[in-house]
């Protein structure tokens, strides 16, 4: 277990320095100097440079120096915890990545306390009987919400309970402080798309649980069918969802980039956004290693929990 | 009228305006925006002129009357995109100076009315070739810091914008570009082109004549800045203005609040009441600040497009529209093939049917495009010949150059104005597949069309509103300069607009506009669609909110209802 995590860790710093280095490469170019002059000063203020104050521009923002230089500079500021700073945003890059990830962390909190019960519960059900109407129905259910794209959710949302019937805001930027009320479209977007595919793989694990020889010998003892699901059979169902579930996760950091723009939401994903449009290479920078962290930890964590709850399985 | 209200001096051409007016060769209005232009008072402009104001201010103020039913208090809440505040003098976003123009003022200002007053300039005067100018600075005007506004900061100010370390597009306007010199690919601003006269007077010297000086300098990237200053803004925002920056967010809020004292005293702010405590500007992208209006959490937005027309009618607010000269250009560059050949350029205006956009995008609103970018608002219009569609003599042309089975362009769309640019290009793709051109719209972000915009073959660009246009043509049409993005050529055309620049006659400038119109719309080097109208919405409880054709900010004499 110990060797596997050590292993996963050097993997993921090995990742790290390798995705930073290219992004340092692709953000060397001429042209995207370009990019982060033009949307600092227009078009229109490029176009009326000249090449020497262009050069004059490049020197200030000491986007000159070579690449491998400005690497190694970053390098030594991230392991002092600083994470440089922000062209668009005139901000220092750490506090604001940090601000954001709770921001998103809110939403994710929030999709998976109603997402969880909500999939397993649809899951269960209808993978206990394979087959009957209920697991027809669900099946049906779970199949359509997964097919529509967040985008068209949001908007439907959005026209029926906000502008229709003018129940809930149409955005969620925050405006006056943190406002309940606007969490409830973007999770409800979230969960609505992710829900279906957790209860899918749900269903498969139980509708497996329940052909299997012990079920049958406990359902032909007499057991009480209820305690026969309880004890015997969500136990064993449970494991493959859980290692799913986790790896939600990692899904919905990037997933999230849609919802959060649509409903205007202040979280990693807009920034992520913003920080590509601009050409934000700190932002940049600072948002992948994030996403490798997350994407590198959920795997562990699904990994290991996997171990723990199926005795078959032995990493080592 | 106070003393400040007569000018020592009346220029000759105020009084050659007024014969032009009196003979009925000028409108009256025309009349008063040369003779504003010119350093007469726009008060004395309009009774010169016999018309009431149409934009009433306050004597020696800039500004709108005061409301005797105004209240006063209240924080005024704005949807627009929240950006940085680095260095005013470089801004490229009319949003950044929204941002910026409570704080920071000017040295002129347009109103709505297009009559250019004095801001922190008291008056002006323009010798009679128009090539020396003196300004006669605002005397009692305090910094945040308690500093006192003088020559010196207008000094500063002038030298920064033509230092090519500054990078700011200002040098790009007529009158910045009389009072540099290029040496070397380094532009420069001629020595001795500011002159300081006393501590209230500068002289600027221009080598040649400019009328455009006043409404230059209220460009969004001229507001004036303290001497002392640094980039970015936002780390020590000193201003004129009766507003302070409490908090920026960049892509969250950015908070104003009124100033209450300057280096320790008291602070009196120069331009009269003021009737809001704060400003709220939340960061929204254009596409969402009217459906977060609709939340009711706005009092008012930046802007919405013709396609949320029908929701914003729906809604309980002031639809304010304004007719402007903003425009879009699909413009080809005649150094790139294929349309290096005129026959092509040619074939692609004729297909098109400039009429039905104004109908189709903007359901009958705004005016249609002639393709040489003069539109019916600006006073110099001359109307020529109506372009008419001609599918068969655009597939002759192409046959000719060489394209008899038609041929295949694409054309590069950053809708950096909104989705209708996008739309725009699609009825242009339907139209020239009747002449056999197959058009491919290639759709970037608006970044990215910004990288591309000046060098791409074919690509779609949105041009900002200007009060003349031999502005906007002396920008983009003149040989070599900067923003000449169709890469467009001509000594007869730059001759050409060269003399209707120098005339002051309306009439006569019309006339002259004439050629020049007609050079650009037969050199079919851009197929220019229509004159879009701008619209923004307030709620019922803001009063006294500007509409303003470049959607500039100005809230001094807004105030809410409770």
């Amino acid at each position: 277990m110990l060797k596997l995590l050590v292993r996963r860790l050097g993997q993921m710093l090995l990742i790290m320095a390798v995705v930073s280095l290219v992004l340092f490469v692709v953000f060397d170019s001429p042209e995207f100097k370009k990019q982060i002059a033009v949307n600092e000063l227009g078009g229109f203020g490029v176009r009326a440079l000249t090449e020497e104050a262009y050069n004059n521009w490049l020197e200030q923002k000491g986007l000159n120096v070579p690449f491998h230089e400005r690497y190694i500079d970053w390098l030594g500021n991230i392991l002092r915890g600083d994470f440089g700073f922000s062209f668009e945003k005139n901000t220092a890059v750490g506090p604001l990545l940090a601000e954001r990830l709770i921001n998103t962390g809110i939403l994710a909190f929030w999709v998976f306390a109603l997402m969880i019960p909500l999939a397993l519960g649809t899951g269960v059900l209808a993978g206990m009987k394979e087959g009957s109407l209920q697991d027809r129905a669900f099946s049906f259910i779970s199949v359509f919400t997964t097919s529509i794209p967040e985008i068209a959710t949001a908007i439907f949302l959005t026209v029926i309970f906000a502008l229709g019937l003018g129940w809930l805001p149409t955005k969620s930027a925050m405006t006056q402080g943190f406002d309940w009320r606007q969490l409830v479209l973007p999770v409800a977007t979230l969960v609505i798309y992710d829900f279906g595919y957790v209860a899918r793989m749900t269903r498969a694990s139980m509708a497996e649980v329940m052909t299997s020889q012990y079920i049958r010998t406990a359902i032909l003892k007499g057991i009480p069918y209820s305690r026969v699901i309880l004890r015997h059979a969500l136990r064993n169902a449970l494991i493959a969802p859980f290692t799913v579930i986790v790896l939600q996760l990692n899904w919905l950091l990037s997933g999230v980039v849609v919802v959060e723009v649509f409903f205007q939401y202040n979280g990693f994903g807009k920034l992520l956004l913003d920080a590509a449009l601009f050409g934000d290479i700190y932002v940049i920078q600072a948002a992948t290693l994030a996403a490798v962290f997350v994407a590198v930890a959920s795997q562990i964590i699904s990994d290991v929990g996997y171990t723990l709850l199926n005795p078959r399985i032995r990493f080592g | 009228m106070t003393s400040n209200d007569t000018p020592r001096r009346i220029h000759p051409k105020v009084h050659e305006a007024r014969d032009l007016m009196n003979r009925g060769r000028m409108s009256r209005r025309e009349f008063v925006r040369i003779a504003a232009l010119l350093g007469l008072s726009a008060g004395a402009a309009y009774s010169m002129a016999g018309l009431t104001p149409a934009f009433a201010t306050q004597p020696g103020l800039p500004f709108p009357q005061d409301d005797s039913n105004a209240k006063e208090g209240g924080i005024l809440r704005v949807g627009m995109q929240v950006q940085r505040m680095d260095d005013p003098a470089t801004y490229s976003w009319v949003e950044m100076s929204n941002q910026t123009r409570h704080i920071l003022e000017y040295l002129t200002f347009t109103t709505p009315d297009n009559v250019t007053r004095p801001m922190l300039a008291e008056s002006w005067e323009a010798s009679d070739d128009l090539k020396t100018w003196t300004f006669r600075l605002r005397q009692g005007v305090v910094w945040h810091n308690g500093d006192t506004f003088n020559a010196d900061d207008v000094i500063f100010n002038f030298e920064r914008w033509m230092n090519a370390e500054t990078a700011s597009s200002n040098i790009g306007l007529s009158t910045f570009a009389a009072m540099v010199e290029e040496k070397d690919g380094v532009k420069s601003m001629i020595p001795g082109s500011i002159e300081r006269l006393d501590d209230y007077t500068v002289r600027l010297h221009l080598t040649k004549p400019v009328l455009s000086v006043a409404e230059d300098l209220y460009n969004y990237p001229t507001a004036i800045v303290h001497r002392s200053f640094k980039p970015p803004f936002s780390d020590n925002p000193i201003g004129t203005g009766p507003f302070t920056l409490s908090e920026l967010r960049v892509g969250e809020r950015c908070i104003l609040k009124r100033v209450k004292e300057a280096g320790g005293k008291p602070f009196t702010y120069w331009g009269g009441k003021v009737y809001l405590d704060e400003i709220h500007y939340y960061n929204f992208d254009e596409d969402n600040q009217l459906t977060e209006f609709a939340s009711g959490n706005l009092d008012t937005i930046y802007e919405f497009g013709i396609e949320q027309y029908p929701l914003a009618e729906a809604l309980d607010g002031n639809i304010i529209e304004a007719r402007t000269a903003q425009t879009v250009c699909a413009r080809m560059r005649v150094t790139e093939k294929p349309f290096d050949d005129i026959r092509v350029r040619k074939a692609v205006v004729m297909a098109c049917d400039n009429s039905v956009y104004k109908d189709l995008v903007f359901q009958g609103r705004g005016d249609i495009g002639e393709n040489h970018h003069v539109s019916p608002i600006h006073p110099e219009y001359y109307r020529l010949p109506e372009l008419k569609r001609d599918v068969e003599g655009a597939k002759a042309l192409l046959a000719e150059a060489g394209y008899p089975d038609g041929i295949e362009l694409t054309i590069d769309c950053g809708n950096t104005d909104g989705p209708w640019h996008q739309t725009v290009c699609e009825i242009m793709r339907d139209q020239l597949k009747d002449a056999g051109i197959r058009l491919n719209i290639n759709v970037i972000p608006a970044s990215r069309y910004w990288e591309i915009w000046d060098t791409t073959p074919f690509g779609i660009t949105a041009w900002t509103h200007r009060p003349l246009g031999t502005m906007v043509l002396s920008l983009g049409y003149r040989s070599n300069v900067p923003w000449n993005e169709s890469a467009f050529s001509d000594p007869e055309f730059d001759k050409a607009l060269d003399e209707a620049e120098a005339t002051l006659d309306v009439e006569e400038r019309r006339e002259k506009m004439a050629k020049v119109e007609k050079i650009l719309q037969d050199a079919a080097v851009m197929i220019q669609p229509i004159w879009r109208p701008v619209f923004t919405i307030t709620t019922k409880r803001v009063h006294g909110f500007p509409a303003h054709p470049t959607q500039y900010h100005q809230f001094n004499k807004v105030w809410l209802d409770s």
